[in-house]
C-alpha cells in the first residue's frame, strides 16, 4: 500500500507540473492567444470588447489571478471555448475525438505487446537460432521506420494500389450508429490499417526488451535450479523466467503510452481518422490554443492513469513489492 | 565466459572420430584469427569493428553525412527555388523528378539530409548533455538534491512529449530546424538521465572514487576523471538513442505542419508532398525519397545502437555464438543444453 501511495503522490506531482507548464507556454511566449484574434480581427473592435475576449481567454489580470481562474476552470473540465467550432465548447470535440484514438491505441497496444512479448520469448528461448538472428534485427528495425513512413506505405499499398481497404474515416458514413453487428464490422474494418502501421512500429520495442531481459535472467542461479529439479522446458520458460523478465516491460509499457499516442496522432493524419490527432491537426492549421492545450492535459491524465495502473499490476505481479512496501 | 558454455550430454563415444585440428574447429565454428590491425586497436574499436550490424550502420550514416557535407557542391538545382514544370517525371534533366512546386526533389532530398541529421544530432547532443549533467549530479551528490532531480527525470519520462512538444511548437510561429532540436531535446533528456544515475551510484562506492575522495579531490575533478571515463558506452547508448528520437521526432513534427515550411528537410518535404496528394496524382518520386533517407537514418542508428549494446552487455553479444556452436555440436551427434 505504501509503495501505491508514494506513486500516487508522485503521479499528483506530475499532473501538476504539467498543467503549470500548459498555463506558462503562452504566456512565455510573444503574444498570447487572445492578442493574435485581436490582430487577426485587424483593430476593428472597441476597448471594452477587446477585454471581453481577454477575459473569455482567461488572460486578464495579474499572472496569480489567472493562474488560480485556470485552476478553477480545470477542476470543472471546462477547456474553454473552441474557436473554430465556435460555440461548441472545446471539452465536447475532445471526448469524442478521444474515443476514436482509444479505440486505436487500446487496439494497437494490445496486439503489439502481445506480438511483442511472444517472439521476444522464443527468441531469448533459442537465442542465436535462426529466429533469434533473424527477427530481432528485422523487429529493431522496424521500430525506426517512423509511423508517417509507415503508414503512408500502407495506405498507398492497401487504398490506392490494392484497393482493399477503405481510404479513411472511422466508418461507412450511412450507418446507425449504436452497438450492432454492422456498425462494429465497419469499426473493426477501418481500423485495419491504422492499427497496422502503429503495431508494426511499436512490436519491435517490445521484442527486444523481453529477449534482453530474458537473456539476463537465463544465467540465473534459479533457472539452473529449476533445470535441475526436471521441471520441463515450457515451465521454466513461461512460469520461471517469462514471469520475472516480463515485471520491467510492464512498467515500459505505461511509459510507452505517450510514444504510442505519438504514433496514433500521425496515423490518424494520414487515414483521416477522426481521432485526437486529426483534430490537434485542424487545431494547429486554425491555431485553435484551446484545442490544442486541452488535448494535453488529457492525454497527460490518461498517461498518468495507465502508469498508476502498471503500478497496481507490478504490485499484483511482483510479491517482493508487496510485502517490502518500497519500490 | 564459463556462463555460456554449454552443458554436453554425452553420448557414447565413436571410435572412427579422429580430433579436428584447431583450425579445423574455427573454420567449422566460423571463426577468424583476428589480423595484426585489427589486434593494434583499441579494445572497444575491435569488438565495433567486428559488429558487422553496427558497422553496417555507420556506414548508412557515413554516405548520408557525406551528402549532407557536400550538399551544397553537388546539389544540381537551386532546392529553394522553382527549377522546372510541377511533378515531372523522374528523367536525365531530374533525377528524382520535380514536386508539385516544381522543386527539384533530389536537390531537395540532400539538402534535407543536412538538416535532418543537424537537428538529430542537435537533438541527441543537448539531451545526452541535459542527461548527463542532471544524472551525474542525482547520482553523486545524492540526498536533496538526488530527490529532487529524481523527480524532475520522472515527470520528463512520464509526460507524453509529442503532445507536449505540439503545444511549444504551436506557440513559437514557424519553427525553424534548431528551434525543434532544442524544443526535442528540452523533451527527450529523460532516458539517459536514469541510466546515468544508475550508473553513478554503481560508481560511486568503487575504490578508486573513494581513494580520490580520500585524497582530497575537488568533487567536479571527482566527476570530470574518475566517474566520466567509466560511463563512455552509456553515454554513446544515450546519444544514440536520443539522435534516433530527434531525427524521428522531428519528421514527424514537420509532417504535421508544425515546422517553417519554408525550410528544406525530409519533414517537410513529406508535408508538402502530402499536401499535394502526391500519391493520388501517380507523384510517387515526390514522397518515396525522403521517407525512404528517414526509413534508412534510422535504420542505421537502430544497428550502430545494437552494436553498442552488445558491447556493453557481453551477454547479449555471448548470444551470437551460441547458433555456430549449437550445429556444431548437432553435427556430432551431441547436444546442448542450453538453459
Amino acid at each position: 500500500m505504501a509503495f501505491l501511495l508514494r506513486r500516487l503522490g508522485f503521479y499528483f506531482g506530475a499532473f501538476f507540473v504539467a498543467i503549470t507548464l500548459n498555463f506558462l507556454i503562452p504566456r512565455l511566449m510573444p503574444g498570447d492567444p487572445a492578442t493574435r484574434i485581436l490582430l487577426s480581427l485587424r483593430g476593428k473592435l472597441r476597448p471594452d470588447q477587446i477585454d471581453a475576449i481577454r477575459k473569455t481567454y482567461g488572460f486578464s489580470g495579474s499572472l496569480w489571478d489567472q493562474y488560480l481562474q485556470y485552476l478553477w476552470r480545470l477542476a470543472h473540465f471546462d477547456f474553454g471555448i473552441s474557436t473554430v467550432n465556435f460555440p461548441e465548447p472545446t471539452a465536447s470535440l475532445l471526448f469524442y475525438a478521444a474515443g476514436w484514438t482509444l479505440v486505436l491505441v487500446g487496439a494497437a497496444t494490445t496486439l503489439s505487446f502481445g506480438i511483442g512479448i511472444t517472439m521476444g520469448i522464443w527468441s531469448a528461448w533459442r537465442r542465436g537460432g535462426f529466429f533469434d538472428t533473424f527477427f530481432t534485427p528485422i523487429n529493431v528495425m522496424l521500430n525506426a521506420f517512423t509511423p508517417a513512413v509507415v503508414a503512408l506505405l500502407l495506405w498507398y499499398a492497401f487504398t490506392m494500389q490494392w484497393p482493399i481497404f477503405p481510404l479513411g474515416r472511422a466508418h461507412e458514413m450511412n450507418l446507425t450508429p449504436g452497438f450492432n453487428l454492422e456498425t462494429l464490422l465497419s469499426v473493426a474494418w477501418h481500423a485495419v490499417l491504422p492499427v497496422a502501421s502503429i503495431v508494426i512500429v511499436s512490436f519491435g520495442a517490445w521484442h527486444l526488451g523481453m529477449r534482453n531481459t530474458m537473456i539476463n535472467l537465463l544465467n540465473e542461479d534459479f533457472v539452473l535450479l529449476a533445470k535441475a529439479k526436471g521441471l520441463s522446458d515450457r515451465r521454466i520458460r513461461n512460469r520461471y523466467v517469462a514471469r520475472n523478465a516480463i515485471l520491467p516491460q510492464i512498467t515500459s509499457l505505461a511509459l510507452s503510452i505517450g510514444f504510442v499516442l505519438g504514433g496514433a496522432f500521425i496515423t490518424e493524419v494520414v487515414f483521416n481518422y477522426p481521432g485526437l490527432g486529426k483534430f490537434t491537426l485542424n487545431a494547429i492549421q486554425t491555431r485553435d490554443y484551446s484545442f490544442i492545450q486541452a488535448q494535453l492535459i488529457l492525454l497527460t491524465m490518461s498517461v498518468l492513469v495507465a502508469n498508476l495502473a502498471s503500478d497496481v499490476l507490478n504490485v499484483i505481479l511482483d510479491p517482493r513489492l508487496r510485502s517490502a512496501g518500497r519500490a | 565466459m564459463t556462463d555460456i558454455l554449454p552443458a554436453i550430454t554425452t553420448t557414447p563415444p565413436r571410435a572412427e572420430l579422429t580430433a579436428p585440428t584447431q583450425r579445423e574447429l574455427m573454420a567449422e565454428l566460423g571463426l577468424k584469427p583476428r589480423s595484426r590491425l585489427l589486434a593494434r586497436l583499441p579494445g572497444w574499436a575491435q569488438l565495433f569493428v567486428t559488429n558487422k550490424k553496427g558497422l553496417f550502420g555507420l556506414a548508412i550514416l557515413a554516405i548520408f553525412m557525406i551528402l549532407a557535407l557536400l550538399a551544397p557542391l553537388i546539389t544540381p538545382y537551386d532546392p529553394y527555388r522553382r527549377a522546372g514544370k510541377p511533378h515531372v517525371q523522374p528523367g536525365v534533366e531530374h533525377f528524382l523528378g520535380t514536386s508539385r512546386q516544381g522543386k527539384d526533389n533530389f536537390s531537395q532530398l540532400l539538402e534535407g539530409s543536412r538538416a535532418s541529421l543537424t537537428v538529430g544530432f542537435i537533438a541527441g547532443f543537448s539531451a545526452t548533455l541535459i542527461g548527463l549533467a542532471v544524472g551525474i549530479s542525482a547520482g553523486y551528490f545524492g540526498g536533496k538534491t538526488d530527490e529532487v532531480l529524481t523527480f524532475f527525470v520522472n515527470v520528463s519520462l512520464v509526460l507524453p512529449a509529442l503532445p507536449l512538444i505540439i503545444v511549444l511548437a504551436s506557440f513559437i510561429e514557424e519553427a525553424s530546424p534548431t528551434v525543434i532540436g532544442l524544443v526535442l531535446a528540452l523533451t527527450g533528456w529523460g532516458w539517459s538521465a536514469r541510466t546515468i544515475r544508475t550508473q553513478t551510484l554503481a560508481l560511486k562506492n568503487r575504490e578508486f572514487v573513494l581513494a580520490a575522495e580520500l585524497m582530497g579531490e575537488k568533487k567536479w575533478r571527482i566527476i570530470v576523471r574518475e566517474i566520466l571515463p567509466n560511463m563512455s558506452s552509456f553515454v554513446v547508448g544515450g546519444f544514440v538513442l536520443a539522435t534516433i528520437y530527434g531525427i524521428l521526432a522531428e519528421a514527424a513534427l514537420e509532417f504535421i505542419g508544425l515546422g517553417s515550411p519554408n525550410s528544406v528537410t525530409w519533414g517537410t518535404m513529406l508535408y508538402w508532398a502530402m499536401r499535394a496528394q502526391a500519391l493520388q496524382t501517380g507523384a510517387w518520386f515526390e514522397i518515396w525519397p525522403p521517407a525512404i533517407a528517414i526509413m534508412l537514418t534510422g535504420a542505421a542508428l537502430v544497428m550502430v545502437n545494437f552494436a553498442v549494446d552488445e558491447i556493453t552487455n557481453p551477454q547479449l553479444a555471448a548470444t551470437r555464438r551460441i547458433g555456430p556452436i549449437r550445429r556444431f555440436l548437432r553435427r556430432r551427434n551431441r547436444r546442448a543444453d542450453f538453459v
